[in-house]
């Protein structure tokens, strides 16, 4: 298999965006991504399009990758719909960048994108609830999430207080993001005062709708040079599992831990070598549990990673300087490949106020969806310098 | 029951199962409800719903049938004030540990919904009744779980 880089990155604003499309949408980051890379555009040969509720809430109704490229002027190549759920950004990125390294092509294009918001709510909320086929019994998420947090509370002594210091430090990381929905930064007071959701949750903890896009391209490392006089940046692993069932009286490795083991032992790196990552917090409590399953710290320590300020962008370890997914926003299918594009910033030293100290590893974690009781898909990809 | 009158000509509503083969709904007093999982004749492993292959052996042919009598306790439990539309909040939504040996998640009912009605560890047995109406105002009904009532006071 051959060495993959990101040559290129680029993203949309997320935010609320009535009056734009799909095609409108996606044709911005990709030619953000494009212009970032310096690349002929034609030098473009396949392209993996991420979006997971445009059938539902878009007029385009089948091969929306087809007619986002096509607005955004590339025709011709093999264009593949790629849906997975939260996760369908990174999974677009892993086949991208499976294209290259086996050699079948030499450039690729992975493009996440997605809009939410149309002109009812209702509608808009049905739609990102019908990932599961549970919805119909009246399965909410956020219940979910809230009592996986109150088994954890009780086992290590975690408060809703250390929850909500994730939910400020992540607001003030997307109060420094141009590329931000949410640029309020909050105090532990907001948070706590904010409407509750599902205790220990609330609102202000929780992602909500979004519209955006971000796209990568990756090439080989020849090729990049040849583009670009940036620094390249690596796809050291990019793993992808699926859930699994809880067999009683058997322990149930959470599948994030799962796939960031074979992530690391694909990129021939520990935890303790990550320098900065960018997290699916869903629910902004999340992220302390993320700490322990990728192993930034030991089990139960996630409270003392979050006291301490470990996670700042100042901290040891920086997790989601982009402000994560309730202050970024969460355009369900661009979200993984916006964490590609803030970790690519970082490791070239190009994200400015959000900047961290000289990181020469990345991680992002990826997740989505629901089946029977695990969630349905998750990547972990690790960039290197 | 009693027809509607000419001068409140509400139309009937339909019962309409949420989902069909997942569980049983009594027709009678007498007959209990259940739900409708499988069990694993190798291994042992108690799905609901009902699944065609274990995922534990992986062989096909191995998941029977079986009724699941709806007793069991809960696991965890959440009051959640968000709510799908055309469903009522505050909710309480729950992981039950069936006697069978499967944990499913579950709407709780017959409680009011706070955090200090209910007790991890407390007994829950089946119903099933309307979950919600939908927009024509027919009942969709489900399954959820309340708790057992403790015999009588003191």
């Amino acid at each position: 298999m051959r060495d993959v880089v990101i040559v290129g990155v680029g993203m949309t604003r997320f935010g609320k965006f009535l009056e734009r499309s799909l095609p409108d949408l996606g044709r911005e980051a990709i030619w953000k991504a494009v212009g970032d890379a310096n690349i002929p555009p034609k030098d473009i040969q396949i392209a993996y399009v991420a979006n997971s509720i445009g059938y539902q809430l878009t007029e385009l109704k089948g091969t929306i990758g087809q007619h986002v490229l096509a607005a955004a002027g590339f025709f011709g190549i093999p264009i593949i719909n790629v849906e997975n759920a939260c996760s369908s950004g990174s999974t677009a990125l892993r086949s991208a960048c499976l294209e290259v390294a086996s050699g079948n092509f030499d450039v690729a294009l992975a493009l996440g994108v997605e809009k939410l918001f149309c002109d009812n709510t209702a509608r808009s909320s049905e739609a990102m609830a019908s990932g599961t086929p549970y919805a119909k019994f009246g399965f909410m998420f956020p219940a979910l999430y809230s009592m996986n947090l109150k088994k954890w509370m009780e086992k290590y002594g975690i408060t809703q207080r250390q929850f909500a210091k994730v939910a400020v430090k992540n607001s003030k990381n997307g109060a420094l993001n141009p590329n931000a929905q949410f640029r309020k930064p909050l105090s532990i007071d907001d948070v706590l005062n904010s409407r509750v959701i599902a205790y220990p949750l609330t609102l202000y903890m929780c992602s909500t709708m979004g519209d955006g896009a971000a796209a990568a391209i990756v090439c080989t490392r020849d090729k990049a040079r040849k583009y670009t006089t940036k620094p390249l940046v690596e796809v050291a692993a990019c793993e992808l599992v699926s859930g699994t069932v809880t067999i009683p009286n058997q322990p149930h490795e959470p599948l994030e831990a799962r796939a960031a083991r074979l992530a690391y032992q694909k990129a021939g790196v520990g935890p303790e070598d990550v320098d900065v990552a960018e997290v699916h917090d869903g629910m902004a409590p999340a992220e302390l549990m993320l700490y322990e399953e990728l192993g930034l710290c030991r089990e139960g320590e996630g409270g003392r990673m979050i006291d301490e300020g470990l996670t700042e962008i100042t901290g040891k370890i920086p997790v989601n300087p982009s402000g994560g997914l309730a202050a970024k926003g969460h355009p369900v299918g661009a979200t993984g490949l916006a964490q590609i594009a803030e970790i690519v910033w970082q490791l070239r030293g190009e994200a400015g106020e959000r900047q961290v100290n000289d990181p020469k590893v990345g991680l992002t974690e990826n997740a989505g969806g629901w089946v029977i009781d695990d969630n349905a898909a998750c990547a972990v990809t690790i960039l290197k310098k | 029951m009693t027809k509607p009158s000419n001068s409140d000509p509400a139309p009937d509503k339909l019962q309409i199962l949420v989902q069909e083969g997942l569980f049983y709904q009594p027709q009678s007093p007498k007959e209990k409800p259940y739900l409708i999982g499988s069990r694993c004749s190798l291994c042992g492993y108690v799905s609901f719903p009902k699944l065609m292959v274990c995922p534990c052996c992986v062989q096909i042919n191995t998941m029977e049938e079986m009724h699941i009598t709806g007793k069991g306790k809960i696991d965890t439990f959440s009051v959640c004030y968000a709510a799908l539309p055309g469903f009522q909040a505050p909710s309480i939504q729950g992981y039950i540990n069936l006697e069978e040996g499967a944990r499913i998640w579950s709407l709780i009912t017959g409680v009011e919904p706070s955090d200090e009605s209910l007790k991890i560890g407390m007994d829950v047995e089946l119903v099933i009744g309307k979950l919600r109406e939908d927009a024509e105002g027919n009942e969709i009904i489900s399954y959820q779980f309340k708790p057992v009532k403790t015999d009588r006071k003191g």
